[in-house]
């Protein structure tokens, strides 16, 4: 017999065993904890590829130090640099994205929740294997994190192939979390939240996930050619005789993914930054249409600039242009970006809590790497440089000055809203002035070393005193940086015993703020309508009026 | 200290630490600009490079200085986080000025570049009683491998005659893998690809030996795979090249230990003890010339196939190095 639904609202039966506080977490679907799962999965990658930076620099604190084997050198930096990007930056913006998206536009949950979970495990044993292919015989993975042909396929050992498995577990996880991503920002935003009234948090996650879902799938087919030609004898990318494969073909795949990936890795981080910045500065966003149809141009051209990764195999120089073109046209709506930031600030009321010295390191370090990366697209001047210390600089500014600096930014932001406690703010400013120094002192010397002409992925280097100065410069740096992140994690155990957060902290001006701290499973009870593109701030100014504030 | 003046106070000190600590090395340019050009190629990359330094350190003081400034002026103070600051959500004059002047500066690089490129790509005209001389650069695990046209081979240093253009073609053989060709003095990299032959080229004003070193990651020992380049004045050139011509002909020569020392000694030593690849002294492949030949052709566990198309000639001159300094003797 059919029972009337609405006479008895039907709750869902939890099983005894799935309440555990271990247990729970391991069958959830709800978008938080999945969130925070990433995000702490993320950190703990985070925490092992960091480690393995460490390693790499003792090794190259002086010439010829003999801290690590050769093999074992190839290994770190081949497994630090896929698992940084593959393991932690992609990953914890998933993670963000997760724990925020619905929150932001006033749903319930992700789209497909069960799919959600997926994506996260996949992820996690994905990783996994990544990470334990250091115990596979002849060790884990050597080619560097791009694994060109010939190299790739001549390296002995399981450790490429449960580098492709890992990379193509991952991958698969990528698409589905990014599928659902696309599903829930088009279909479940709240009344009243129209395109040009979303977060750009949630701008930037749309574009992330329509660049993941365009690219992956290159990524996946290259991997597969890769597999056959290690495995089955194809001679898709080396050249043998009759069945003639072209090396360059699979760093043309790879790139077509590799480059968009750069921009998945960022844009997200400057989606936080734009949520970050205008609540510290008490103003709104300055420019946001202009932020939000900037990263969508961004999106669009990152798909169009992959071979200035390739600008020394040879290719014909008109190509050369195209590329070096392309690539500087992309500086355009990324400089729209700073000048609106900094325009955010212009005449602002600036709070310097913890999250704003990370949104603003983040402007400081970003605006570097962009800079450096001009060098870059101006292909003669890479003719020199690539391949050198210069690139390493130039990535790390971009990935950690970039990525990772907004992300800590963002972790200390939201913090209190997914643990309902606050941070440590001393605590908190003395781990972002370690690490911001860090990193400058880490990475900056490595720009000129690039320029002596000092190769990157070399265990060793010219014993010059000059090159030494640089290198030990860095490795301090390194040193500081680490001591800076190990205060950041001190905050957040501390951060249990924390007084108490309350609902909005900030007082900022997304929805997300409006629910309590940690939310409620079912997110809100009511969604505040929206009617601008800070739903709290009218909120406010409503109470206020009424003289209920 | 607040938080708003220790920010700028901080950089400036940092700055300062780290100007002071590169004036001593100031005097050899110290890598903020690429290694001193020595040929026109590498001269014209370098204008460029200045070129667009200009204008990224010009952008540079502009968002870094607006960053401090804003930071300074409009800090809390004695605000309260209720206050608001100014509700201005933005400037269509402003968004267009800060689109089109990116556009204008791109278009000032983007020019230059294009105006350089002829100087780098295309060697200067030569005079018509010039000969030009090319050498085809092979990329080889773990060594380069020089071959001139008249049949004289060198490995991982190259020589070559002071102001004459010297083209290259840059290669490497099916079953390798990828290399780059970079003598950072002569001008940039190109990759030595199997399958793909890439050219590149140089004219060097004064006689000197410039340093180099493979710059794609080519697997174990990338970091040993080092060039060089000695560039001799003409008739010194002449000698050598014409002296070395006979004396790889008749089998004498130095073919032998250069051949040992570039593909062999990486991995083994060059005394034979062995590194990461097993020792070579009391081998008894050593005195085996034949087995050495099948080993050395066709690789064997962890090593490459280091000599799959020498010469015989080539060959013979190593097994016979290797016989007479770490064997019987022959």
């Amino acid at each position: 017999m059919a029972a009337d639904p609405s006479a008895h609202p039907v709750r869902p039966e939890i099983p005894q065993w799935q309440r555990g506080r271990f247990a729970s977490w391991l069958v959830t679907v709800d978008h938080k904890r999945i969130g925070i799962l990433y995000i702490a999965t993320a950190g703990f990658f985070f925490v092992c590829a960091g480690l393995m930076a460490l390693l790499m620099r003792t090794q190259l604190a002086q010439a010829d130090m003999e801290i690590v084997t050769r093999e074992g050198y190839n290994q770190l930096f081949t497994i630090h640099g896929t698992m940084m990007i593959f393991l932690v930056v992609v990953p914890i913006l998933a993670g963000f994205g997760n724990y925020l998206v619905p929150l932001m536009i006033g749903a319930r949950d992700m789209a497909f929740p069960r799919l959600n979970a997926l994506s996260y495990w996949l992820y996690l044993f994905g990783g996994l294997s990544l990470l334990f292919s250091f115990f596979a015989d002849d060790g884990a993975a050597r080619a560097g994190w791009y694994s060109y042909p010939p190299l790739s396929v001549y390296l002995a050992g399981a450790g490429q192939d449960l580098w492709i498995l890992s990379l193509h577990i991952l991958t698969i996880s990528s698409l589905a979390g990014a599928i659902n991503f696309v599903v829930t920002i088009h279909n479940m935003r709240t009344r009243g939240m129209s395109w040009t009234r979303m977060p750009l948090f949630v701008w930037s996650i749309e574009v992330y996930a329509g660049l993941l879902i365009l690219v992956l799938p290159t990524l996946s087919a290259g991997l597969t050619l890769l597999l056959f030609d290690r495995q089955f004898g194809t001679n898709f990318f080396i050249p043998a005789g009759d069945a003639d494969g072209s090396p360059v073909l699979y760093q043309h795949i790879f790139w077509f993914f590799g480059h968009p990936e750069v921009y998945i890795m960022i844009l997200p981080v400057m989606g936080i930054i734009s949520e970050i910045l205008p609540v510290f500065a008490r103003k709104p966003i300055f420019g946001y249409k202009a932020i939000a149809f900037s990263t969508v141009a961004i999106g669009f051209y990152s798909m169009l600039v992959w071979a200035h990764h390739m600008f020394t195999v040879g290719l014909p120089n008109f190509l050369n242009g195209f590329f070096m073109i392309s690539s500087m046209i992309i500086a355009v709506p990324t400089g729209v970006k700073i000048f609106n930031w900094l325009a955010t600030l212009w005449r602002g009321n600036l709070h310097f809590d913890t999250p704003m010295l990370y949104a603003l390191g983040f402007l400081s370090t970003f605006t570097i790497g962009g800079l450096s990366g001009i060098f870059l697209a101006a292909f003669p001047i890479d003719w020199q440089v690539h391949d050198t210390y210069f690139v390493v600089a130039h990535l790390h500014y971009v990935l950690f000055g970039g990525s990772i600096l907004g992300i800590l930014g963002g972790l200390t932001y939201w913090w209190p809203k997914m643990f309902g406690r606050l941070l440590d703010e001393r605590l908190g400013k003395a781990s972002f002035w370690i690490t911001f120094v860090g990193f400058n002192l880490t990475f900056f010397p490595q720009h000129m070393l690039g320029l002596l002409g000092m190769a990157r992925r070399i265990y060793t280097y010219r014993d010059d005193p000059l090159w030494e100065a640089y290198n030990l410069a860095s490795s301090i740096g390194s040193y500081v940086m680490g001591v800076g992140i190990l205060l950041f994690v001190l905050n957040i155990v501390k951060s249990r015993r924390g007084p108490r957060a309350g609902n909005d902290p900030w007082l900022a001006d997304t929805l997300e703020w409006y629910v309590s701290s940690p939310p409620p499973p079912h997110n809100f009870d009511k969604v505040p309508y929206v009617t601008s593109s800070r739903p709290l701030y009218d909120l406010r100014r409503r109470l206020r009026e009424r003289g209920e504030l | 200290m607040p938080p708003a003046v220790r920010r700028p106070l901080l950089l400036t000190v940092f700055g300062a630490l780290a100007l002071a600590a590169a004036a001593p090395a100031l005097a050899d340019n110290a890598g903020f600009t690429p290694v001193t050009p020595e040929s026109p190629g590498a001269e014209a990359i370098n204008a460029s490079f200045l070129w667009v330094a200009v204008f990224t350190g010009a952008i540079f003081l502009v968002v870094q200085g607006s960053l401090l400034w804003f930071v300074f002026r409009y800090r809390r103070g004695r605000r309260a986080r209720t206050d608001d600051g100014a509700q201005v959500h933005g400037n269509t004059n402003l968004e267009l000025a800060w689109t089109v002047a990116p556009v204008l500066i791109l278009v000032a690089i983007g020019a230059f570049v294009f105006y350089k490129l002829p100087e780098i790509v295309d060697a200067p005209a030569a005079a018509a009683e010039e000969q030009e001389l090319e050498v085809t650069v092979k990329g080889y695990r773990f060594y380069w491998q020089y071959e001139y046209p008249n049949g004289v081979i060198a490995l991982d240093r190259m020589r070559a005659p002071v102001d004459r253009n010297v083209r290259l073609r840059i290669t490497a053989p099916d079953w390798d893998v990828i290399h780059s060709w970079w003598i950072p003095a002569v001008g940039g990299k190109f990759d030595a690809i199997p399958g793909h032959v890439n050219t590149s080229w140089f004219r060097v004003r004064n006689p000197g030996i410039l340093r180099g070193q493979c710059g794609e990651f080519c697997g174990v020992q990338h970091a040993a795979m080092l060039a060089e380049l000695e560039v001799m004045p003409q008739d010194d050139f002449d000698e050598w090249y014409e002296s070395e011509a006979q004396a790889q002909e008749a089998g004498r020569g130095d073919l032998g230990q250069e051949t040992y020392a570039a593909a062999c000694a990486k991995c083994h030593g060059m005394e034979g003890a062995g590194d990461i690849g097993p020792p070579l002294a009391g081998n008894a492949l050593v005195n085996d010339p034949a087995a050495l030949e099948e080993v050395v052709r066709n690789g064997r566990g962890a090593m490459p196939p280091v000599g799959r198309d020498w010469s015989e000639r080539q060959m013979d001159a190593l097994t016979s190095y290797l016989r007479e300094e770490l064997g019987d003797g022959g």
